[in-house]
């Protein structure tokens, strides 16, 4: 359950920095409002957690899931480069994830 | 003191402010500690932002990103009793490295670009 809510944590995370980078562009309160939610959500979430899980390993999890979604909404959506690097970064990210939890 | 040195100074804070905030969402029971990790939140985030105004967005958030982590898993180690595991390290730099690298080869787009120019 832990680990879910700390998948669920990363994923929210996405939503909220999403939200962020379209304040940039347009304004709304819709938009606003989905930004809220996104890091109120992530922030709950990893606070579950955290609960049963190593603080260090939590963050870096966290972490690890925004940046790796991040970068694959970004290929798939928004046209960024897919080269090697970036594609061997996601997996890196990955596969230390579920390494951290096959050892928890 | 120059511009971009401002903004490093700034990335290290905004980075306490982070390791405070992940120890405040697991260890705060009290209302005034919740209050104080909702501010360490705003905080961080609101350094980050103005931070990646003066320096490239990917590199701002790399940095950040490895003080937070090393932060937190010292933190973990240091104060909060978590026993030190070599295999625990090698997979949190791996993961580090990992996300150090996707935040690099990031395009920041037209805003860089723009930089650059002038």
């Amino acid at each position: 359950m832990d680990w879910l809510m700390l998948i669920g944590a990363g994923l929210s995370e996405m939503i909220g920095v999403g939200m962020m980078a379209k304040l940039q562009t347009h304004r709304s309160w819709r938009t606003v409002s989905l930004l809220i939610f996104g890091f109120g959500a992530s922030f709950v979430l990893l606070s579950l957690a955290m609960r049963t899980l190593p603080m260090g390993t939590a963050y870096a999890i966290w972490t690890g899931i925004g940046a790796s979604g991040g970068a694959v909404l970004g290929m798939l959506f928004y046209g960024e480069s897919r080269e090697m690097r970036r594609i061997l970064c996601i997996v890196m990210i990955l596969g230390a994830a579920i390494g951290l939890k096959l050892i928890a | 003191m120059s511009k971009s040195s401002k903004a490093w100074l700034q990335i290290a804070g905004a980075a306490c402010f982070e390791v405070a905030w992940v120890i405040g969402l697991k260890h705060a029971s009290a209302p005034w500690e919740w209050g104080i990790t909702v501010l360490a939140i705003l905080i961080s985030f609101y350094v980050l932002i103005s931070a990646s105004r003066t320096l490239p967005a990917g590199t701002v958030y790399a940095v950040f990103v490895g003080l937070g982590t090393t932060g937190t898993v010292l933190a973990d180690m240091l104060w909060f009793g978590e026993p030190f595991r070599m295999l625990k390290v090698v997979l949190i730099i791996l993961l580090l490295a990992g996300v150090i690298g996707l935040k690099l080869t990031t395009s920041d787009g037209p805003k860089e670009q723009i930089k650059e120019v002038s």
